[in-house]
C-alpha cells in the first residue's frame, strides 16, 4: 500500500494552498459581514482552471481527477467555508451532473464552458416539501412537442441565483414516483420564465447564495434532457454521491483550521502564570481533535482514491460526510472553548466558523439520512432490504 | 527571443526555530520554497513572453537535489528547463556557477537575456547575477523594479543610487559574541578630543529620497529583479498536472559535458556559524526625557540601515 | 592650561610614507554619498586596518570620482585624506569625468587594471548599490572569491585569510566563510555593522594619482520612471511599525499632536503607522491598521509602541517582531514584559526628543 501523493498533486496542494492564503483568505471575513458571493475569486480560479479540477482535460478540465478536487475542498475549506460551498456546488454537483450522465454532445455544449469556469452551475432538487424527501418533489415537467415545459418552485438552491447553466429535477410522470417518474433537464439561465425568488438570509455560509428559483412555463428542449427521461432519481442519486465525499474534505479542511488556531492559541495565550498548552484538559482536547482529523483525512483521501481507480465508493462517501461533518462541527466547538471569550467576538474568525461548520450536517444529505444510506447499504449485502 | 532565468530554492524560513543559548538551528518543518526574488525574475520573463512571443529557458540557480523548482518554473510558464547534475557538483558556489551557467548558455545556442533574481532570501547573497555578466561579458543592470525588452534593448526601473537598494533589514552585530571570540576586527579605538566633528551616522530609516529611474541597455545583458518587484502568476492547473507527471519534462545535463573537473571546485568554504546574543527583553532605560531618546536611537540605529 | 604647543608637535608628526609598492594589502573601494565619503567606507576602512595589523600588510583606499583629487580648505578636507585620516595607508585616486557618477564598466576599468597591477589580498567594497554591482563582476574578472553582506570578519593567521561572518535569514543567526586559497578575497560590508573609526586629523598623505581610459558606461540612464509605484507593502509585512495607543496623547487637547508626533517618527524612521483599539477608537487610524490577534497580526524587524499598554491580545500580535521599543508610563504596563527596550515615560516628553535624536 503506498499512502503518497503523487507528486502531482502535491504540487496542485502546494498551489491551492497558495492561492488561498493569498487570494481566498483575506476576503473570508468580508464575504461574510457583507453577505455576498466572491466573483472575483471564482475568476481568478477560473483562470487557473481550478473550477474544473476533475474534470479530464478533453473537456477543459484539469484532469486531477477526485483526489485533486478533495485537495481543493480541503484547502478552500481550511480558509473560507462560504467559498468551498461555491466551488462545490458547481463543481461537484453542477457540473458533475452533466459530466456523469451527459451526452457527447451536451459534455461539449455545457461542460466544457463549465470546466474552464467561463460558466458557473448549479444543482436544483430541493424543494420547500422535499428535503430529506427528495422523491416527493412537485415541480413537473411536462412534454409538448420537441419540448419540454418545466413548473415549480425549488427552494434552498446554492448558486441558483447567477448560474449560467442549472440541472433540475422535474418529476414527468407522477404516478411511477423516483422509480421512472422523475428527469433531470439542463436549462440555461435567461430562459423566459426561469426566476431567481428570495435569498435566505443564513447563519453561516453567508458568502455564499441560497435562494428560491422559481420555474414558470420554463421551456427547454428535449436535447437538454439529462440521462434518460423517467431516470433522473438515479442519476441525481449518483451525483449526490460523488459530491458527498469533497464536502467530506471540505470539513477536513475546516477542522484542520480550527486544530492550527488552536494549537497557535493555546500556546499563546497564558493564565495562572502558564500557557494553556500546559493545562491538561487543553492538551487533551487538542489531542482529541488530531485524533478525529487524521482519522478523517485516511477516510477522505482513501474514498478519492476509490473513485479515481473506478470501485464502488456510496456507502463510503456517505461516512465521509457523516465522519466529516460532526468532526468538523465538534473541532470548531472545542476550539471555540479553548479561545474563550476571544473565540466568540466577531473580530475573529472562529465564530464565523463555528457558524459556517453547521451546515455541513444538514446539508447535501442530512445526516439522518447519511446513516440510512450507510445502513442499507450494508445490510443490503447480507441480503436484507431495510424500510427506514 | 531567449530569455533565460535562474531558479532556486530556499529552506522556508517558517518551519526553522534558531535557539541562540545553545547556538543550535532546529528545522522542525522541512519545506523548500522557490526563491522569492527568483520567482519575480520569472514573473519577468513571463511577462515579455506574453508580449514578445520569446522562449523562456529555467536553469538552477545552484546544485539542486532533485527538480522540482524546475518544475515549477515550466508550470508557469517557462518553455524549457535544464536540471544540472554530476560529479563534485554538490558544493559549487556562485564562482563556479557562472562558468557552468555560461558554458550552458552557449551550449543552448546563446540568448539574448538572462535573468535572475537579485539577492536570495536565505543568504542574501547577490553575486551570481553579476558573476554570470562576467563570464558571458554582458553587460548588467542589477536590482529592477521592472523588466520591458523589445527591439534588441531591454529596459528596467531601478532605484536610484543611494548606499543602500531594497532589501531586509539585518540585526547589527557590530560586537562579536560566541563561545570564543576570535580578534575583533574594529576594536575598541580610543577616541581623543579632535577638532573635527565626527562622521556622520547613519540616517536612520534610510535615505530613499532617490526616486526611480529607467535605465536601458542593449542586448544581450543579464537583468536582477528584486523580490517583491511583481506578483507572481499562479501556474495554470493543467499544465502543471501534466508537467509532473511527464518525467522527461525537464531535460538533465552533465556539467562535466560542460566545463572541465576543476573548474568545479568552490572558491568559498563555509567556516561554521554563529549566534546572535539571546533576546533580552525588559530592559529598562532611565534618565532624562533626551538621555532616554538618546539611548532608543542608538538602538533604533543598531537594527537599522541609513 | 595652555597645550597649544601639542598642536605644533603633532602637527610635525604623520606624514605617512607609503612602502615601495609590492603587492599585497588590504585595500578599500571608497563610496562616495553627497561629496563625501560614505560612513560604511570609513568602517570598511577601520575593519582593514585591523586585519592590515594581525597580517603586517598595508591598507590602501582606492577613490574614484571626478575632481576628487584636491580641494582641501580649511573646513573640509579632501576625500582623499579623509582616507588617510581613517587609517590608509596610501590612496590612489583615479580623477576623471567619466567616473563623476557611478556606472559600471568605467569603474570595473580602473579596478580591473589597479589589481592586476598591485596584487592584493583582500579588496573591500561596501555593500552599497556600487558594491554590489563591482564587487561580484571584478571577483569573476580577477578569480577571487566574495562574500557580500559581511558584518564581522575576523582572520585565519596561518593561511592570511578572512573569515567572514553574514546573516542568514536576516539575522536569524550567522554563517561564517572563507575563501582559503582564491585571491584577491574580496568582502562588501554591511553599512554599521564595523564601528567607525577613530578619524586621526594629523594623519596625512600623497594619494598617487592614476591614468584613466575613459570607458563607455553600457546601461544608459534614460531619466526618472515617470508615475512608478513600488507595490505598497501591507501592515502584516512591513519591516518598521510605529504603533500609537490610548497613552500616546495626555489630555485630550494633545491627542492629535500627539500623534502627529507619532506619525512623524514613522516617517523618520522609513515606517508604517498602526496602532492598537485605543487608537482607533480616538480617529487616528483606520480598522485595517490595528495591531490585535482581532485586527492584523504583524512581525516587523522593528516595533515601537508608543503609549500602549499591552494587553494579550495586542502582544500576540506582535510575537514575530524581532526588536519592540515599549513607551508608557505605567511601569506594571504588560507590554514591558514583551517589549526589549523599555521606557516607563511619559511618550509626550520622549518623543519630541527623540525626532530630535534620530534627525
Amino acid at each position: 500500500m503506498d499512502f503518497t501523493f503523487a507528486p502531482e498533486h502535491v504540487a496542485l496542494r502546494r498551489l491551492v494552498r497558495e492561492f488561498a492564503e493569498n487570494e481566498v483568505a483575506p476576503l473570508a471575513m468580508e464575504i461574510d459581514r457583507e453577505g455576498r458571493v466572491p466573483f472575483e475569486t471564482l475568476r481568478k480560479m477560473a483562470k487557473i482552471g481550478l473550477l474544473g479540477v476533475c474534470f479530464p482535460q478533453k473537456y477543459g478540465g484539469m484532469g486531477a481527477g477526485e483526489t485533486g478536487y478533495c485537495i481543493l475542498m480541503e484547502e478552500l475549506g481550511r480558509v473560507c467555508t462560504s467559498t468551498a460551498t461555491n466551488v462545490g456546488a458547481h463543481i461537484g454537483i453542477g457540473a458533475m451532473s452533466v459530466y456523469l450522465d451527459g451526452t457527447e454532445e451536451q459534455k461539449q455544449k455545457y461542460l466544457m464552458p463549465l470546466a474552464r469556469g467561463e460558466k458557473l452551475a448549479a444543482f436544483v432538487l430541493t424543494e420547500a416539501d422535499a428535503g430529506s424527501d427528495a422523491a416527493a418533489i412537485r415541480t413537473c415537467a411536462v412534454q409538448d412537442g420537441n419540448e419540454w415545459v418545466l413548473n415549480g418552485t425549488k427552494t434552498f438552491n446554492t448558486n441558483g441565483s447567477f448560474a449560467d447553466i442549472v440541472t433540475v429535477m422535474a418529476v414527468t410522470d407522477p404516478t411511477l414516483g423516483a422509480r421512472g417518474g422523475m428527469t433531470a433537464f439542463i436549462v440555461e439561465a435567461g430562459t423566459p420564465g426561469f426566476k431567481v425568488g428570495t435569498h435566505e438570509n443564513k447563519m453561516g455560509i453567508r458568502g455564499s447564495s441560497t435562494a428560491e428559483l422559481i420555474f414558470e412555463d420554463v421551456r427547454v428542449p428535449h436535447e437538454n434532457v439529462l440521462g434518460k427521461v423517467g431516470e433522473g432519481f438515479i442519476s441525481f442519486m449518483k451525483t449526490l454521491d460523488v459530491g458527498r465525499l469533497t464536502l467530506g474534505a471540505a470539513c477536513l479542511g475546516g477542522a484542520q483550521a480550527a486544530l492550527e488556531a488552536s494549537v497557535h492559541w493555546a500556546k499563546t495565550r497564558k493564565q495562572f502564570g502558564v500557557a494553556l498548552a500546559h493545562k491538561q484538559s487543553v492538551q487533551w482536547m487538542i489531542a482529541n481533535m488530531a485524533t478525529e482529523i487524521e482519522a478523517l483525512r485516511s477516510l477522505v483521501y482513501r474514498v478519492a482514491w476509490m473513485v479515481d481507480t473506478g470501485q464502488p465508493f456510496t456507502q463510503l462517501a456517505a461516512m465521509c460526510k457523516l465522519y466529516g461533518s460532526e468532526v468538523a462541527s465538534r473541532a470548531i466547538d472545542v476550539a471555540l472553548q479553548i479561545h474563550g471569550g476571544l473565540g466568540y467576538t466577531r473580530d475573529f474568525p472562529i465564530e464565523r466558523n463555528f457558524r459556517d461548520a453547521r451546515i455541513s450536517e444538514i446539508f447535501e444529505g442530512t445526516n439522518e439520512i447519511q446513516r440510512i444510506v450507510i445502513a442499507s447499504n450494508i445490510f443490503r449485502q447480507h441480503g436484507v432490504r431495510i424500510r427506514p | 527571443m531567449r530569455i533565460i532565468v535562474l531558479v532556486g530554492r530556499v529552506l522556508d524560513p517558517s518551519g526553522i526555530v534558531v535557539n541562540r543559548r545553545r547556538g543550535r538551528i532546529f528545522i522542525n518543518r522541512e519545506e523548500y520554497l522557490v526563491n522569492p526574488a527568483d520567482r519575480c525574475a520569472l514573473e519577468a520573463a513571463l511577462r515579455i513572453k506574453d508580449a514578445t512571443g520569446a522562449e523562456v529557458v529555467a536553469l538552477p540557480r545552484g546544485p539542486l537535489p532533485d527538480d522540482d523548482v524546475l518544475r515549477q518554473a515550466l508550470a508557469a510558464g517557462a518553455d524549457r528547463a535544464v536540471y544540472l547534475t554530476g560529479d563534485g557538483f554538490k558544493g559549487a558556489d556562485d564562482a563556479v556557477m557562472a562558468r557552468v551557467l555560461a558554458a550552458a548558455v552557449e551550449r543552448l545556442g546563446g540568448a539574448d537575456l538572462v535573468l535572475a533574481g537579485a539577492t536570495t532570501l536565505d543568504t542574501r547573497q547577490g553575486q551570481l547575477g553579476p558573476r554570470l555578466a562576467e563570464a558571458l561579458g554582458w553587460p548588467q543592470i542589477v536590482g529592477a523594479w521592472q523588466v520591458e525588452a523589445t527591439d534588441g534593448k531591454v529596459q528596467a526601473v531601478l532605484q536610484a543610487p543611494t548606499p543602500r537598494v531594497g532589501g531586509d533589514r539585518v540585526l547589527a552585530p557590530g560586537r562579536r559574541w560566541g563561545k570564543t571570540p576570535p580578534p575583533r576586527v574594529g576594536g575598541d579605538r580610543h577616541q581623543p578630543w579632535s577638532p573635527l566633528p565626527p562622521p556622520p551616522p547613519p540616517r536612520v530609516g534610510g535615505d530613499r529620497g532617490g526616486g526611480y529611474a529607467t535605465v536601458e541597455t542593449d542586448l544581450p545583458a543579464v537583468v536582477t529583479v528584486l523580490p517583491g518587484a511583481l506578483k507572481p502568476r499562479y501556474p495554470d492547473g493543467a499544465r502543471l498536472i501534466n508537467i509532473y507527471r511527464a518525467e522527461d519534462a525537464v531535460e538533465r545535463w552533465d556539467v562535466a559535458d560542460l566545463v572541465e573537473a576543476d573548474a568545479l571546485k568552490p572558491l568559498l568554504e563555509r567556516r561554521g556559524q554563529d549566534f546572535p546574543p539571546e533576546r533580552e527583553r525588559g530592559v529598562r532605560v532611565s534618565g532624562t526625557p533626551e538621555e532616554m531618546a538618546q539611548a532608543v536611537a542608538d538602538a533604533l540605529r543598531q537594527q537599522v540601515r541609513g | 592650561m595652555d597645550a597649544s604647543y601639542l598642536d605644533l608637535l603633532m602637527a610635525q608628526q604623520e606624514e605617512v610614507t607609503e612602502a615601495a609598492g609590492g603587492g599585497g594589502g588590504i585595500w578599500v573601494v571608497a563610496d562616495v554619498v553627497n561629496g563625501t565619503v560614505a560612513p560604511v567606507t570609513l568602517e570598511a576602512l577601520g575593519a582593514a586596518r585591523t586585519l592590515a595589523d594581525a597580517l603586517g600588510a598595508y591598507v590602501y583606499g582606492v577613490l574614484l570620482g571626478e575632481d576628487v583629487t584636491d580641494g582641501s580648505t580649511e573646513l573640509t578636507t579632501s576625500l582623499a585624506q579623509t582616507l588617510y585620516q581613517a587609517g590608509a595607508d596610501g590612496v590612489r585616486v583615479a580623477d576623471h569625468p567619466s567616473l563623476a557618477q557611478f556606472a559600471l564598466e568605467p569603474y570595473l576599468k580602473v579596478l580591473s587594471d589597479l589589481v592586476e597591477a598591485e596584487q592584493p589580498e583582500v579588496v573591500i567594497f561596501g555593500a552599497t548599490a556600487q558594491g554590489q554591482e563591482l564587487a561580484p563582476r571584478l571577483a569573476q574578472r580577477t578569480g577571487g572569491g566574495l562574500i557580500e553582506h559581511v558584518t564581522a570578519a575576523s582572520l585565519d593567521e596561518t593561511t592570511r585569510t578572512v573569515q567572514a561572518t553574514f546573516p542568514i535569514y536576516g539575522g536569524e543567526y550567522f554563517e561564517i566563510a572563507a575563501c582559503s586559497e582564491a585571491r584577491p578575497q574580496f568582502l562588501t560590508v554591511e553599512p554599521g555593522a564595523f564601528p567607525a573609526p577613530f578619524l586621526d586629523p594629523y594623519r596625512k598623505g600623497e594619494p598617487t594619482t592614476l591614468d584613466v581610459e575613459p570607458v563607455e558606461p553600457a546601461v544608459r540612464v534614460l531619466g526618472p520612471a515617470e508615475g512608478f509605484e513600488p507595490p505598497p507593502v501591507p501592515l502584516a509585512q512591513a519591516s518598521m511599525i510605529v504603533a500609537a495607543g490610548r497613552q500616546a496623547g495626555g489630555g485630550s487637547a494633545e491627542l492629535a499632536e500627539a500623534f502627529e508626533m507619532v506619525k512623524q517618527l514613522a516617517a523618520a524612521l522609513g515606517g508604517q503607522v498602526a496602532g492598537d483599539r485605543g487608537a482607533r477608537d480616538a480617529g487616528w487610524i483606520g480598522p485595517g491598521q490595528i495591531v490585535d490577534v482581532r485586527g492584523v497580526t504583524v512581525a516587523p524587524q522593528v516595533y515601537v509602541a508608543v503609549g500602549i499598554r499591552g494587553d494579550t491580545f495586542h502582544n500576540a500580535a506582535i510575537e514575530g517582531a524581532k526588536f519592540i521599543v515599549a513607551i508608557h508610563p505605567d511601569p506594571d504596563a504588560p507590554i514591558f514584559q514583551v517589549a526589549d527596550l523599555c521606557l516607563e515615560a511619559d511618550p509626550q516628553e520622549v518623543l519630541p526628543a527623540l525626532l530630535e535624536a534620530l534627525s
